[in-house]
């Protein structure tokens, strides 16, 4: 009972922070003088009005989904992975270049070029976790700045070496990825695609993992209190190792996802432009880290983007209205770390004698 | 009487904290007020320093009813309140911590020498010097407590409240803190003192007044009474004293030779210095000393969680020097951390979770924790301990700190280890959690297992051991047997005087 209460509690604490995003946007929507009600409605509409756009709004979710599944399980262990943008991107590339050059039959490239997918992105994040572990680098600065990097270096490779130079178009993007390489779409006509499925299956495993597992249990302690967790034998460089690669891992897979769903080539800049790294950080964020929460955070943030752009079409209210949503949600957001953090350092002062 | 209140109940929703509870001060008096914990001594103090108000009963100053809304109104009627936890501001001086809300100004401007010299006047009046200089986070905590006292007498108390004001001070400034009570009562400061510490409340209380689940269980003069009886009407029941068997010495468990770990960067003063020490199965082996003296990281060490420069641990006659924690607890060692919070819990996990810790290794099949048997596990320890733990998925912040100190050492009784570290492990609990620790630590010793045990507290280490050794600056000042220690002898070494072998 109290299981299930605390699994909702984890689903509700997104909800609560969109409910909040929604009336500073009605304010919002009134200042510009447009209708709270219609604008909504059409919110509604181009979000999950109908199977198309619902399906759509899924297809965006993908990749933020399992960034955000990353992040979390790096949060939870208690490091800020804030190199997802990064580790997809090389994920991206490294699926793209697998799929256009390893040899074999359709599903077997297909599968090869999701674990590219997956490795790379794990191990540009293992990297700065080694970096931490053997130099004392922060984790948080070196996994913004290798970022950098990585968004940089796969704009050159597909901008020189691997450059499309078959089409007319001189853009920086690989060839195209043959048909039976593909990610196969869900439904004819759809932006849908088999990631999803994944995405959702990763989401679940991960909430099993961290709930069952002894490793997701000396994760989770190691996230909640580490020196507790080394006085009872976590090794906490280990597991670092482990919780950076599994988490770079997941954005690399969330890369792979759009590479060979949707894109069916890698294209500089199409990876970060949608800020799906940033949405999965915030995703995770809403839902404290909480995989389950994680998924539909992502889902709900997701609707809120492909919403706007239902809204942009048919009303006079600008697109911006879901930026001010997103950007009261960051703030709630924000306020809550800022709330749990100040809580802990007053427990802290707690600490000794009790009366 | 100066203070009387009366009647005092107080409900939060269904629970009751305090039941018509009546409580007096005289002038120049000093009141101890005891009791477990949640037995309703905070929430008392609380209403009368006006935290929080009576569901019913009155409170009555110099005889007129009063009504305390906040703190302010009561600080207005001369009653002042000095925190568990100082509220100082540790970069201020000693003299701006204790002016402030009422500082000296000339022309509109702090005046800082003024209150200096106000400061230093106060100190000497009351007996109790300071430097009003001295910035207060380089005092120690029983100046930092001195300054506390002194802030409330700045703003005019005559009735002080003290709530467990020993509880971070070495046994040197309990002394003096208790001597300078005395002395402020003598000049016609009233005190209410509450505390779990029984023989400092027979020193300094005139009379104690003995909470047990928010009702009072008596009154009494401190000349009446004595601290067993007071320890019954806290408990409710009679204590079981502690008796130890004959035990046969076993082998060394723990074998520790010519340890040493150099300060920080090989400078400095060494942290340990050449420690020889062995714990037998079957023993106690009492380690006191002030903290500070380098216990702590006599403890990391021996447990794997601080690298050693040099000497060698062997535990079971293994070495286990740069061993892993994990392989050092296989290895057979069980350890209840000094401080609850810091190493021995993680406050926003749950029961359940707190309680798996080291034992998570064996409570699993193919990586999956086997979660119905933990759940057995841990719930028979709440059960065989009387922890009051609500449901095995509570968080444990939400657990008193007996409770949880309770659930952290049934965890470790429960590896079945030959060598068990206990550190303070009771520091802050009440005196049931108190016992049942105590009493298990002595069956597990009678039961062939080397204990160390190392604690502040005198009287825990004079209970306890069957040998004590005691701790000065890193190094090991003196050995004692049980029989030939006192408590004067075991002062003197931790303070450093006196050597002997």
């Amino acid at each position: 009972m109290s299981i299930i209460k605390q699994n909702l509690r984890g689903l509700i604490q997104p909800l609560i922070a969109v409910v909040i995003g929604l009336i500073a946007g009605a304010i919002a929507i009134l200042v510009v003088g447009g209708s709270v009600t219609e604008t909504y409605m059409e919110m509604w509409k181009g979000a999950f009005g109908s199977f198309y756009f619902l399906t759509n709004t899924l297809a965006r979710s993908t990749p933020i989904i399992l960034a955000g599944l990353g992040v979390a399980l790096a949060f939870r262990a208690g490091f800020f992975n804030m190199g997802a943008d990064g580790q997809m991107v090389l994920g991206g590339l490294s699926a793209a270049l697998t799929a256009l050059y390893f040899p074999g039959p359709g599903w077997v490239v297909l599968l090869a070029s999701i674990i590219a997918g997956i490795i790379t992105g794990g191990l540009w994040s293992f990297f700065a976790g080694w970096l931490d572990a053997k130099f004392g680098m922060n984790l948080l600065i070196t996994t913004l700045l290798l970022n950098y990097i990585a968004t940089l270096f796969a704009g050159y490779m597909v901008a020189y070496p691997f450059m499309d130079k078959t089409g007319s178009a001189a853009m920086a993007q690989s060839e195209m990825i043959e048909q039976s390489v593909w990610l196969p779409k869900l439904f004819q006509g759809m932006g849908l695609h088999a990631g999803f499925i994944i995405a959702i299956v990763a989401a679940v495993l991960l909430h099993f993992f961290m709930k069952k597992t002894t490793m997701g249990y000396e994760i989770r302690m190691l996230g909640s209190n580490p020196l507790f967790a080394s006085y009872g034998g976590v090794r906490r460089g280990r597991m670092m190792m482990i919780a950076m690669l599994v988490s770079g891992g997941f954005a690399g897979l969330a890369g792979a996802g759009e590479v060979l769903g949707t894109q069916y080539r890698f294209l500089d800049g199409s990876l970060t432009s949608a800020n799906y790294a940033w949405s999965g950080i915030m995703a995770t964020l809403l839902a404290n880290s909480h995989p389950l929460g994680t998924a539909l955070a992502a889902i709900l943030l997701s609707a809120l983007q492909t919403g706007a752009m239902g809204v942009e079409r048919n009303t006079d209210v600008p697109l911006e209205v879901a930026s001010v949503i997103q950007a009261v949600l960051t703030l709630f957001v924000s306020a809550r770390i800022g709330y749990t953090f100040w809580k802990r350092r007053k427990g802290k002062q707690k600490n000794g004698t009790t009366t | 009487m100066l203070l009387q209140m009366e009647n005092i109940t107080k409900h939060y929703g269904n629970v009751t904290a305090n039941q018509a509870v009546n409580f007096d001060l005289g002038e120049g008096e000093v009141h101890a007020l005891v009791g477990e914990n949640g037995a309703g001594k905070t929430t008392l103090m609380r209403i009368l320093y006006g935290m929080e108000q009576p569901s019913s009963g009155s409170v009555k100053v110099k005889g007129k009813v009063v009504s305390f809304a906040n703190p302010a109104s009561a600080m207005a009627s001369g009653i002042g309140m000095v925190h568990q936890h100082f509220m100082l501001f540790p970069s201020f001086t000693v003299a701006e911590n204790i002016v402030i809300g009422r500082e000296p100004t000339a022309g509109g401007v702090f005046d800082r020498k003024q209150a200096a010299a106000l400061v230093e006047k106060l100190g000497q009046q009351y007996g109790m010097p300071v430097d009003p200089w001295a910035v207060v986070s380089e005092c120690p905590m029983g100046m930092q407590q001195r300054v506390e006292i002194l802030k409330v007498l700045y703003q005019g108390a005559d009735i002080i409240i003290l709530d467990e004001p020993t509880g971070a001070l070495t046994p040197l400034e309990v002394k003096e803190l208790l001597a300078n009570i005395k002395s402020l009562a003598l000049q016609g400061k009233s005190f209410i003192i509450i505390t779990h510490k029984l023989h400092e409340v027979m020193e300094v209380a005139d009379r104690i007044t003995v909470l047990r689940d928010g009702r009072l269980t008596g009154t009494l003069a401190a000349t009446d009474t004595d601290a067993e009886q007071l320890s019954r009407l806290m408990v409710g029941r009679e204590l079981v004293s502690l008796e130890k068997q004959q035990v046969e010495l076993g082998e060394a468990v723990l074998e520790v030779k010519g340890l040493g770990i150099r300060g920080p960067k090989g400078k400095g003063k060494a942290l340990l210095k050449d420690i020889h020490l062995q714990v037998r199965g079957g023993e106690v082996v009492g380690i006191a000393g002030i903290s500070g003296n380098g216990q702590s990281e006599l403890i990391q060490a021996i447990s794997g969680l601080r690298p050693v420069d040099d000497g060698t641990v062997q535990l079971a006659g293994v070495d286990i020097k740069g061993m892993a924690v994990r392989d050092i607890r296989e290895q057979g060692l069980a350890h209840i951390p000094e401080d609850r919070y810091l190493w021995g819990a993680a406050k926003d996990a749950t029961v359940l979770d707190n309680g798996l810790m080291g034992h998570h290794h064996t409570l699993q099949r193919k990586g999956l924790v086997k979660g119905k048997e933990a759940r057995a596990k841990v719930s028979e320890w709440i059960r065989q301990f009387g922890i009051k733990a609500g449901s095995l998925d509570n968080k444990i912040q939400n657990l008193s700190g007996g409770n949880l100190q309770k659930l952290i050492a049934a965890r470790e009784f429960a590896h079945d280890s030959h060598f068990i570290i206990a550190a303070e492990p009771t520091r802050g609990v009440d005196i049931g959690a108190m016992e049942t620790i105590h009493t298990e630590l002595i069956r597990k010793r009678d039961a062939g297992v080397g204990v160390l045990l190392v604690s502040s507290e005198l009287t825990e280490i004079l209970q306890l051991s069957d040998r004590i050794v005691v701790m000065y600056e890193g190094e090991i000042a003196g050995e004692l047997s049980a029989k030939d220690a006192t408590e004067e002898k075991i002062s003197l070494l931790m303070s450093g005087g006196n050597r002997q072998a």
